[in-house]
């Protein structure tokens, strides 16, 4: 056989050998890396990634990604991931795997480099910016200087509350909404349709044929039936489409409290409500580690099964890909099942081991839920995570509840530097949260009891010292805490609400040391506001009202005549009216 | 079809191949080519059928790459085709069996640009044939001795590798 044959091939398999024994791994785990800082906006490190053909296998130890807001911290680690891919699925270009285990899973970690990523910039989450802003701007340090002459000599701009520009819009937006809703109820429609009934009816009567006529009538009667029935469906609704929209205007009262909130900081006078104190207090921290969750749970949808039940997918980057029924049923990915282990906290860990079942792309192939339940108990600590993932039929739905007992809090500081600031040390602490997202809704609630702690509140920031004392006073000898959150709204608009009984002890603090002169200028603000307010709300409520008799009236006159109409036309119809032929015995 | 068996059938096809019909043959196969999304295994086998045939391969890559850039628009007629087919409720069952067999999902065909292209390629494969070969009988009049005396092709054809390699073929 020729050299210049043999040559070229044999060259070709030492290629390709080489490509896959030298290149592939490293390729690969390259190409880990890149996805995963490009999702994490952080560096991240794999020690090894070996992979084996027969069988298809994937060992990767050593994976650090770091925390985009701590450089010095990773945000997850683990010592090794492990599995073995079915080799018939992956002739139909499906991954799966019956048994993975992950092993040595920790989080907030300590990294000796930094993981911060040149030329990538973090966007800020709005609600950790707004309870950030909120927290600092809960005014404290010149409470001394009360005075309600200040609030007097105060002037309100109309163009810069809140209310008064929610007031505008809602006025635009409810003229805009008359139009639309005026215009879907066409009542000329409803007057012709009476009109060509009340023909056809006259048409009938004419009609010599009765088994004809009787035939007419019975499809005329039907028809009335229907016209008044849908007339009165199409009323109902606009009705409702009215009430609706001026239900909108009670964000102006919502609107009006924030703008209260905010010239009383810019006065530089403390909130006395308990929401405003809690918000103050543990706002930022709970905003904080809302937010981590929220990127995280962001970065899971991207990967999470699409909900569509058709068969048609924007998943090629080039057309479209078209589905069809499988006999046997693989998902394109699915981990049957995977352990996890590994441990919580950095400081005296506790270790925990659980399993994930069902990790798929296509729950609705796969026909069931993705469940996690792992647990963990280390002396009197206790962890339990339970958390479904339900994708098979319509709407994405997931359901997670976590308790940890027993946790160790060495040090907790609620509030802000700038307005008041408590250290909380050597607690134990229990948390119990569950969450709830059905689509794009969130719902869930968590609440933190710290025991065993002592408070140190750090009020220099107070120059009041009436207002300071009593601050002081407030912690003094108290040994425990609740703080509860509740989270609604959807995934990419949270809304916290937050309580804590801390808050109530703040709250009698101010009220007792100041809480007159408080109230005297809160009261005074608040005046100033209505009166800003008030023109732009009685021209809101006035557009309303007169929309709404407009409307009214024009509903009850096509009221009158098409049911009125209507039930005449019925009547004629009735089988009374019909001339039945004599005859003669 | 190795790398260097790439390069080798290219020079060739600048030099040698150059028959009306097969420079037609390479444009209309490269066409087809061009029309296929790169990473499926259905554009994979046409490109070792466009290696294991004598057609023209320079104007077949040519091709490709030219097809290719025009994908975005092509795709506008081929993706509605595709959809057409692959939702008929006649040819349901074939596609049904084909999603079920071992290796065919590789192919792409349920992206409906595989089975639209496949089609349109279908229909345009002769005229584009014909229109290949006109241009073919063009080159080998206008261009081929220019090629030929190219410093390019000239080079190749002094140096060693290639007289060893091609042993004196072209």
């Amino acid at each position: 056989m020729r050299k210049s044959y043999l040559l070229p091939r044999l060259i070709l398999l030492v290629l390709v050998w080489a490509f896959f024994f030298f290149a592939f791994d490293p390729l690969l785990k390259w190409g880990m890396i890149k996805g995963i800082e490009k999702g994490a906006k952080a560096k991240a490190e794999i020690a090894s990634l070996h992979t084996t053909f027969l069988p298809p296998s994937l060992k990767l130890t050593g994976l650090a990604v770091a925390d985009s807001k701590d450089a010095y911290r990773n945000i997850v680690e683990f010592s090794e991931l492990a599995f073995s891919a079915e080799g018939k699925p992956l002739l139909e270009k499906k991954l799966v795997v019956d048994n993975a285990s992950l092993t040595g899973l920790r989080f907030g970690t300590a990294r000796k480099t930094s993981g911060k990523l040149s030329f990538v910039k973090e966007e800020p989450s709005e609600l950790v910016e707004g309870l950030k802003e909120e927290s600092k701007a809960f005014a404290l340090d010149r409470a001394a200087d009360v005075k309600t002459d200040a609030v007097k000599d105060y002037k309100v701009d109309p163009a810069e509350l809140g209310s008064v520009k929610l007031a505008k819009q809602l006025e635009e937006n409810y003229q805009k909404d008359y139009k639309d809703i005026s215009a879907r109820v066409d009542t000329k429609k409803y007057e012709a349709a009476l009109d060509g009934l009340k023909a056809r009816y006259e048409k009938a009567r004419g009609e010599n044929n009765f088994a004809k006529q009787a035939k007419d009538y019975a499809a005329i009667g039907k028809d009335v039936k229907k016209l008044t029935s849908d007339f009165k469906k199409d009323k109902e609704e606009a009705e409702a489409a009215l009430a609706r929209a001026k239900d909108s205007f009670k964000a102006v009262d919502e609107a009006r409290k924030k703008d209260l909130a905010a010239v009383m900081s810019k006065m530089k006078l403390p909130s006395m409500d308990t929401q405003s104190i809690a918000r103050m207090l543990a706002g930022p921290l709970i905003a904080e580690h809302t937010a981590t969750g929220m990127k995280w749970m962001n970065m899971a949808r991207k990967y999470m099964p699409s909900n569509s039940k058709g068969v048609l997918k924007n998943e090629a980057t080039r057309g479209r890909a078209v589905h069809f029924p499988r006999t046997e049923s693989y998902p394109t990915f699915l981990v049957r099942k995977m352990s996890v282990s590994g441990e919580l906290g950095t400081e005296d860990p506790l270790d925990y081991k659980g399993a994930i079942e069902g990790l798929t792309t296509q729950p609705q192939v796969y026909g069931k839920p993705t469940t996690a339940v792992i647990k963990g108990a280390k002396g009197a600590r206790r962890l339990d995570l339970r958390a479904t993932l339900d994708a098979a039929s319509g709407e994405v739905k997931t359901d997670s509840r976590l308790l940890y007992t027993g946790m160790p809090v060495r040090q907790l500081q609620l509030g802000s530097p700038s307005s008041f600031m408590v250290d909380i040390t050597g607690a134990t602490g229990a948390f119990e949260g569950s969450l709830k997202t059905t689509g794009e809704q969130l719902s869930g609630k968590a609440a933190v009891r710290l025991t065993g702690a002592s408070f140190k509140p750090k009020a220099d920031n107070i120059k009041a010292a009436p207002l300071r004392s009593a601050v002081e006073a407030s912690f003094a000898g108290l040994t425990s805490a609740l703080i509860e959150t509740g989270i609604s709204g959807t995934v990419k608009d949270p809304k916290l609400s937050i309580n804590t009984d801390l808050a109530n002890a703040l709250s009698k603090a101010f009220s007792g040391a100041m809480g007159a002169e408080v109230k005297k200028a809160r009261e005074e603000a608040q005046k100033k506001i209505d009166e800003a307010l008030k023109p732009y709300r009685s021209k809101l409520d006035d557009t309303a009202a007169a929309r709404q008799a407009e409307l009214g009236g024009r509903l009850k006159d096509a009221e009158s005549k098409i049911t009125g109409g209507g039930e005449g036309l019925l009547k004629n119809l009735t089988p009374g009216k019909l001339k039945l032929p004599k005859f003669k015995l | 079809m190795n790398p260097i068996g790439l390069l080798r059938q290219f020079i060739q096809g600048l030099t040698s191949d150059t028959d009306p019909r097969q420079i037609g043959a390479g444009i209309a196969l490269g066409f087809l080519i061009g029309l296929m999304p790169k990473a499926t295994l259905t554009a994979q086998l046409l490109i070792v059928l466009m290696m294991a045939t004598r057609v023209n391969i320079p104007m077949a890559l040519l091709s490709v790459l030219a097809v290719s850039l025009a994908n975005p628009l092509i795709d506008k007629l081929s993706d509605p085709i595709g959809y057409a087919l692959l939702t008929s409720q006649a040819l349901q069952p074939f596609w049904t069996k084909l999603y079920n067999m071992p290796v065919m999902p590789w192919t792409g065909f349920n992206n409906t640009v595989v089975p639209g292209g496949l089609a349109l390629g279908a229909v345009l494969l002769a005229p584009v044939y014909f229109a290949g070969k006109r241009f073919g009988v063009f080159y080998n009049e206008k261009f081929r001795e220019r090629v030929m005396n190219s410093k390019l092709v000239k080079g190749l054809k002094a140096s060693w590798v290639f007289d060893w390699y091609f042993k004196g073929a072209v």
